[in-house]
């Protein structure tokens, strides 16, 4: 552990050292090279890791690292359609799901060996349709100890292939939610949610511009409070676009459509609606509330049969328990799975029938989004400093798969589209010069 | 590397099937990556609601606004919002409006309200309940009201502003209303403007004050402020001489001394008696083991140009004086403190002398009866107010029924040589003042408390103001 400390040091101080272009790195790039290569000629193969075996010093860590650096590459290869099939990796073994194996082209077979003083890196590529193995490479490098450590203990890999900052926003103070919508124009409009206005957006380059805003008018019971959190969704139904918006600091949410070139208020809900999804061929509106004027939701939540704007009937409530955030995964219109942070800071996830999967023991942060049934994004447990961990959500449970340093608090994070590439808002909260400024970020996956 | 053939997938498969289940790997793997750094970052990132924080304070006698004393001025600053705060390091802030500013044009001061407020019980808070809370104010007999009141000329309700119209540009004007006096009061008196309202009360025991859920600075972390009467356990806030705990608790220097004087309401009180009187008060304190500060002028005796040497007489001649008088003692309720001890002296000295405690609400009931001649009272002061203004309102608030014209000549002349910028004549006339109620002989100056707050360590961020009020609003329960 002594050995360790320095370099655990060097990470925190020097975050862009964490990184370099390492022994490891140029290992997986000439794997990755190697395959390249190898599907140069050919179009839409389907191609994954399918088994990845240890036997050299590193650790399920590193392994973790190297296997993320791989299929960062591989799916950042024209000529392929890389699947990710990995669940796990426990005593230095890749765990994958090898159901999805008969939609494959071509598998890869990995496996990393000690060979004296040089960690050596075996690839084979297996062709489903000849059965036998196509291509073998083998190469090895020098990695030296201490980037053995380092890969060794740090806990996740990230790549600029993966998840990365694309778009940094100042917002003033209490921003709550970020979504956006691609108008029948083919113009995509940001709508920045704040307790008493919207104020939309368009993009111009990297750079925002304020197009409009208006007013949002809450009425009694209104609870102030010390921290404002709300939600914020956008959707069209009968060719009409409908807003709602909620808070902690009121019972009720509000429901507005978009009617002659202004937002009309047309009912309120006793729930804040986070997303829709299609029962039974019917459109819901799916939520929670808010425990009044605190920052947790209470231990509910709501599925609302949505037929008309108007109309607020026929809610159905479902017990969960309280949650500083949640949020619920829709794939194809179907729910997916319902993600909780609970008040201990505890990740839960609920499947689509609400049994819980076997709860995390580690501590998270307090904000979460769900990306399409695709990602999961989670903030950190720490204070003045964050970081977002991205979890691949494909296969329905949660993987560990990227990571990024967010200077600030992290505020909210909400699954969101910035310039076509699919992502999330991750808003955070500046106090290092004493007054407190709100950044408003967005991660996304460059080459998705 | 590779030295076979791959094996076929369903063997691969049947391989998995041996192993842990998928779940039961992925909380494992998951555990071995995030324990390192859950282990080095320990905080977590939203400060938790919940809990209750004990302090202990007098008992009161009501909820209606009193803060004569250090006590109330805590107990009533939970239940009442203040129109503006003021921070030790001088900055102001509100919770109730929006928008403040003076119109110089029409010399005006524009207080625009916050929307949708509510009382505690739900009810609107509104421009007109601050326009009735100002007038109610400046109604009452303070000197923090009488100098305000100089200004304004007028209050107006417009929609969710306040317009006071002023007499006068004064910059002032703002730094003026954020006395502890000044705060939101309803016309129902069940609805609480503080960020607590009153929920169970065990007379002599307990009050339970409940987090307001409109409370207009946002809700307190804090679900519950219990406070305690008595002495059965060590509360999280409480008030107490310096430097008397160190380990487990914070100490605030509140700022705070409380003057205790001994009062002749009726002129037809013999000198020997009052000094009889005096000196038994005195030898109480001695007695007691000096609990107090001694105290020789009217404010402070660190502040004051003049010191006041009532010359106390022999514990026999004291004894022979008062041994024939019947002498009801009225104490005010805010020095309740002193209850047990002066009782058991009083018992001790075999004097005919009967002690009555009265709220300071009844106590301008009192001053029309003629009955009542000996009051013991106290006055509450924060050390960084100027002299002149504490001279001003022991003057104002504590002469009673025996203000007459020549103090009021003496408080204009106090007035007028505050704008002269010379502090010579000021404390002359603070001096002048001082003499002439002394020799007037119907205030004493007797002790003087010094306060410290302090706070127990698991009771974070809690503030202290200007006046030395702990303000509760973000204090949460620590994690430790």
């Amino acid at each position: 552990m002594k050995k360790v400390i320095p370099h655990l040091l060097i990470l925190f101080l020097y975050p862009c050292f964490i990184f370099p272009q390492s022994s490891a790195e140029s290992l997986v790039q000439e794997a990755a090279d190697t395959v390249q290569v190898f599907f140069k000629d050919k179009t839409a193969v389907r191609v994954a890791v399918v088994q990845f075996e240890n036997y050299s010093e590193l650790t399920d860590l590193a392994m973790q690292k190297i296997y993320q650096l791989l299929a960062a590459r591989l799916e950042n290869n024209q000529g392929i359609q890389a699947s990710d099939l990995l669940l796990n990796f426990v005593n230095g073994r890749g765990e994958f799901n090898l159901s999805k194996v008969n939609e494959l082209d071509y598998l890869i077979y990995l496996k990393l060996i000690q060979n004296k003083s040089k960690t050596g890196l075996g690839m084979a590529i297996f062709s489903r349709w000849q059965d036998k193995l196509v291509s073998i490479k083998y190469t090895e490098k020098n990695i030296s100890q201490s980037e053995m450590e380092l890969l060794n203990v740090n806990n996740f890999a990230f790549s600029e292939m993966g998840f990365s900052k694309l778009a940094d926003f100042e917002s003033k103070n209490n921003l709550l939610d970020v979504q956006s919508v691609c108008g029948p124009d083919g113009i995509t409009r940001y709508f920045f949610y704040y307790p008493d206005e919207i104020i939309i957006y368009l993009a111009r380059g990297d750079r925002l511009e304020k197009q409009s805003s208006f007013i949002l008018t809450w009425t009694r019971p209104f609870y102030p409070v010390l921290h404002f959190q709300g939600k914020l969704l956008l959707f069209t139904f009968n060719q009409e676009l409908v807003m709602t918006v909620g808070g902690n600091f009121s019972p009720y949410a509000q429901v507005l459509i978009f009617r002659d070139n202004q937002w009309l208020p047309t009912a309120k809900i006793g729930f804040i609606p986070f997303k829709q999804l299609m029962f039974n061929q019917n459109l819901y509106l799916v939520g929670a509330i808010y425990d009044e004027g605190k920052n947790y939701f209470k231990d509910k939540i709501f599925f609302m049969p949505f037929t008309d704007p108007a109309v607020h009937s026929g809610i159905v409530e479902k017990k969960i328990f309280p949650a500083y955030d949640m949020d619920f995964s829709i794939q194809d219109g179907q729910l997916q799975g319902i993600h909780v942070i609970d008040r201990n800071y505890f990740y839960h996830l609920l499947t689509a029938d609400f049994s819980e999967e076997t709860p995390e023991q580690v501590q998270k942060g307090a904000s979460l989004s769900a990306s399409n049934g695709q990602w999961l994004a989670v903030s950190d447990y720490s204070r003045q400093t964050d970081q977002i961990f991205f979890y691949d959500i494909k296969a329905g449970g949660q993987r560990p798969a990227y990571t990024g340093r967010v200077a600030g608090e992290i505020e909210f994070i909400s699954a969101g589209i910035w310039q076509k590439i699919n992502g999330f808002w991750v808003c955070s909260r500046l106090t290092q010069d004493g007054y407190g400024r709100s950044i408003v970020q967005f991660w996304g996956k460059r080459h998705d | 590397m590779i030295k076979r053939k791959l094996p076929a997938q369903p063997v691969w498969i049947r391989t998995l099937e041996n192993k842990l289940s998928a779940q039961k790997m992925k909380t494992i793997y998951f555990k071995v990556l995030t324990l390192p750094l859950a282990c080095l970052l320990v905080f977590a990132i939203k400060p938790d609601y919940g809990g209750q924080i004990s302090i202990k304070l007098n008992e009161p006698t009501s909820f209606t606004l009193n803060t004569a004393n250090y006590s109330n001025l805590i107990l009533y600053s939970l239940i009442y919002e203040n129109f503006f705060y003021l921070k030790k390091n001088g900055a102001m802030f509100t919770h109730i409006f929006k928008d403040y500013h003076v119109d110089a044009g029409s010399k005006t001061l524009i207080l625009t309200v916050k929307d949708n407020l509510s009382f505690s019980n739900g009810k609107p808070l509104t421009a007109k309940n601050i326009q009735l809370s100002l007038r109610m104010f400046l109604a009452s007999n303070l000197f923090a009201a009488s100098q305000l009141n100089k200004l304004i000329k007028n209050i107006r309700v417009a929609a969710n502003q306040v317009l006071i119209e002023l007499l006068a540009d004064n910059p002032d004007i703002i730094a003026m209303m954020t006395v502890p006096e000044l705060v939101v009061l309803a016309e129902n008196e069940q609805s609480f403007s503080g960020p607590f309202y009153p929920d169970q009360w065990e007379k002599n025991k307990l009050l339970t004050l409940k987090a307001n859920p409109f409370y207009a600075g946002g809700r307190t972390y804090l679900d519950a402020v219990k406070i305690t009467f008595t002495d059965e356990s060590i509360p999280d806030v409480f008030l107490s001489s310096p430097k008397a705990f160190k380990t487990n608790f914070q100490e605030f220097d509140s700022g705070i001394y409380q003057n205790v004087y001994l009062c002749f309401l009726q002129g037809d009180v013999g000198q020997n008696t009052k000094i009889a009187l005096y000196t038994l008060l005195k030898k109480f304190n001695e007695t007691t083991g000096s609990k107090y500060s001694e105290l020789h002028t009217l404010t402070s005796d660190e502040e004051s140009p003049v010191s006041i040497q009532i010359k106390t007489i022999s514990r026999q001649r004291t004894a022979s004086i008062l041994k024939s008088s019947d002498i009801k003692l009225y104490i005010l309720a805010s020095l309740s403190y002193l209850e047990k001890d002066l009782t058991a002296f009083l018992k001790n000295s075999n004097l005919k002398i009967e002690t009555l405690f009265i709220d300071d609400s009844q106590m301008m009931n009192f001053l029309n009866s003629t009955a009542v001649k000996y009051v013991l009272i106290d006055k509450i002061f924060q050390i960084k107010v100027p002299v002149e203004e504490k001279i001003s309102r022991i003057l104002k608030e504590s002469s009673f029924n025996q203000f007459n014209v020549k103090y009021l000549r003496m408080l204009g002349e106090l007035n007028e040589v505050k704008y002269s910028n010379s502090q010579e004549l000021l404390m002359e006339q603070v001096a002048r003042i001082s003499e002439a109620i002394i020799n007037d002989g119907f205030i004493f100056p007797l002790f003087q408390k010094k306060y410290s707050l302090y706070v127990r360590n698991a009771c974070q961020a809690m503030e202290v103001d200007y006046y030395g009020r702990p303000l509760f609003q973000k204090a949460h329960i620590g994690h430790d």
